[in-house]
């Protein structure tokens, strides 16, 4: 018996040892990339391996004079909350009607709405190009909100749906019997009921909004209307690439969304644990 | 819906037309409130991919021309020809088939001991560990795919990178390895996806199984060969589907800032040999005719996805 709980306890430790090394080497590339981003240019290539001797933090003072952060900060931020008010406005109330108010074809629709979240996105961004341009929206935030929240939309109708699946109908119909409109039901009842569903995909069209490349380097090529991820790619050139701008940089960008997904891990989760 | 028959046949009658208005009017709800995403979805992503299936026969240069000239098949005659497309095909599939693999391997394994070590943790220290672990492992899922791509581009930097540093080598990861390096960097990218789906499927087997598996003497690898790995793989399967269709769409960010598709070709993957097409080379029309080969991969993938979804109790 004493035998038997050593090595139950052996292979615990074992497991647990496993999981700590894995851990570490998950972090290490964002924590190293923190470590770098304090270091200037010379300490960087003298001794790769050495911590700071003190924080260098000219590399974030870099980003505003040099790479225009300051306003670049201000393009994803619009770009992250248009692509969130899009995409949840127009995406709960679709997957309320699919859920509530079944209608002839609406399943084919659905399906239809579902299969668009396969698309490449590098070819949609072809055609699209062209429409922006007609209408007028190159280096405009509005053509990389569009862009981006049409392509979060049937991720939000997918995770949308069910939850308001799992709502209980009897409240709703006291609400009509009251004398609701059926807008006025969902308006109501319906969304703050299903709050924690909205915060799980305000969420994930948020981290869409604020990482994404694509559309950013595909409709603006002037820093106007250029986010933070786009404005990182100014670091490297082909000539030269400003290592000590381009990890504080990216620390930046990341810094927000690392807070959002740990202040709000469990509608994170959730999101991917509904999203597929 | 069973009533529309009958609805039909009587018009006139006074209860069953107020049935039909009902009817009706439920419809017409239902249409009203998925009206404003189909429309922009209409017109933001139908729309466009329609266009893309018209500038595909034709030829258009925006910085030569404002206007498309009719191509006919050439582009698609290109496209058949071109070893670059055939060779991005391939090395798509490949970083597909790759990555996926690494994903579902560590993600499973650690899952699995990630479900263990909760089940089995009744002290603080044990919750909070594994609070911690969590919280690590979400967070390349919350790191933007461009940042993530420029620690892996740091960490494997032959001059100041701590891997070569570490190794006491001057290996320029990047170049000399370029496919095997953006397999890395993606696995670490988007595994946490895999680990949270898997552990998540784990935690939700009944936990008397566990307890009658012990009973019946069966060691930590019979128990995960015998009882976790069958009762999972469903989730598996979607897990892996889904990851499959993703890599092979939507790997774009890592290769880009990383490798940029070089050294030569060597990862230009498929998304990124489109978006080089059209904004690169300027040549919409080629690009054109690469964005339907992918729309319809995409479709391809995606109804036998819904299939595959259909099927799995998941």
């Amino acid at each position: 018996m004493i035998a038997f709980g050593a090595t139950e306890r052996l292979s615990r430790a074992l497991r647990a040892g496993a999981l700590i090394v894995a851990a570490v080497a998950t972090v290490i590339p964002v924590l190293w990339m923190m470590v770098g981003s304090l270091k200037t240019e010379t300490q960087l290539f003298s001794n790769p391996l050495a911590l700071p001797d003190s924080p260098a933090w000219a590399n974030y003072g870099s980003l505003f004079q040099q790479f225009h952060f300051g306003l670049a900060t201000l393009n994803s931020v619009e770009i992250s909350l248009g692509v969130v008010a899009i995409s949840v406005v127009l995406g709960s109330m679709a997957a309320y009607g699919f859920s509530r108010y079944p209608f002839t074809g609406s399943r084919m629709l659905l399906s239809g709405l579902l299969i668009t979240r396969m698309v490449t996105p590098a070819a949609l961004v072809v055609p699209l190009y062209l429409i922006m341009n007609a209408l007028g929206l190159l280096n405009n935030v509005l053509s990389i909100i569009l862009g981006v929240a049409v392509l979060n939309l049937p991720l939000v109708v997918w995770v949308l749906r069910p939850f308001f699946d799992g709502l209980p109908r009897e409240i709703e119909e006291a609400g009509l019997l009251d004398g609701l409109s059926p807008f006025g039901v969902f308006w109501r009842i319906a969304v703050p009921l299903a709050a924690p569903g909205l915060l799980t995909v305000s969420l994930l069209s948020f981290i869409a909004g604020w990482t994404d490349l694509l559309f950013p380097i595909s409709f603006s090529s002037t820093p106007e209307a250029a986010p933070l991820t786009s404005q990182l790619l100014q670091m490297q050139t082909g000539y030269k690439i400003y290592w000590g701008s381009l990890m504080a940089g990216s620390i930046y960008v990341t810094l927000p969304t690392l807070v959002v997904s740990f202040a709000l891990q469990k509608y994170l989760v959730r999101g991917m644990r509904l999203g597929y | 819906m069973s009533s529309r028959r009958q609805v039909r046949g009587s018009r006139s009658r006074g209860p069953v037309a107020t049935l039909l208005t009902w009817n009706r009017r439920l419809q017409l709800t239902g249409i009203s409130l998925t009206l404003p995403a189909l429309i922009f979805a209409f017109a933001f992503m139908v729309y466009p991919v329609a266009n893309v299936v018209f500038l595909s026969f034709h030829q258009y240069s925006p910085l030569r021309s404002a206007n498309t000239t009719d191509a006919g098949l050439s582009n698609y005659s290109w496209l058949a020809s071109s070893d670059i497309v055939g060779h991005s095909i391939w090395i798509t599939i490949v970083f597909t088939a790759v990555s996926v693999a690494i994903e579902m391997a560590v993600g499973l394994a650690l899952a699995t001991l990630l479900a263990k070590l909760v089940v089995e943790s009744r002290h603080l220290f044990g919750r909070v560990l594994s609070r911690i672990l969590l919280s690590s492992f979400i967070l390349p899922f919350a790191t933007p795919a461009i940042a993530g791509a420029i620690a892996w581009k740091m960490l494997l930097h032959p001059q100041f990178g701590p891997v070569d540093a570490l190794l006491r080598t001057d290996i320029a990861w990047f170049s000399q390895f370029p496919l095997a390096s953006v397999i890395v960097a993606d696995a670490w990218k988007t595994m946490p996806f895999v680990l949270f789906l898997v552990f998540a499927a784990i935690l939700s087997i009944e936990p008397d199984q566990y307890e009658a598996a012990r009973i019946d003497g069966a060691n930590g690898w019979q128990e995960f060969r015998y009882l976790t790995l069958p009762s999972i793989t469903p989730v598996l399967a979607v897990v892996a589907a889904f990851r499959a269709v993703d890599a092979f769409t939507k790997i774009f960010d890592v290769v880009f800032v990383t490798t940029g598709g070089g050294p030569g070709n060597d990862t230009q993957v498929f998304p990124l040999l489109i978006w080089r097409t059209a904004f690169d080379f300027l040549n919409f029309g080629q690009a054109s005719a690469l964005a339907v080969v992918a729309v319809l991969v995409s479709a391809a993938l995606g109804a036998s996805l819904l299939a595959v979804r259909r099927l799995s109790p998941a």
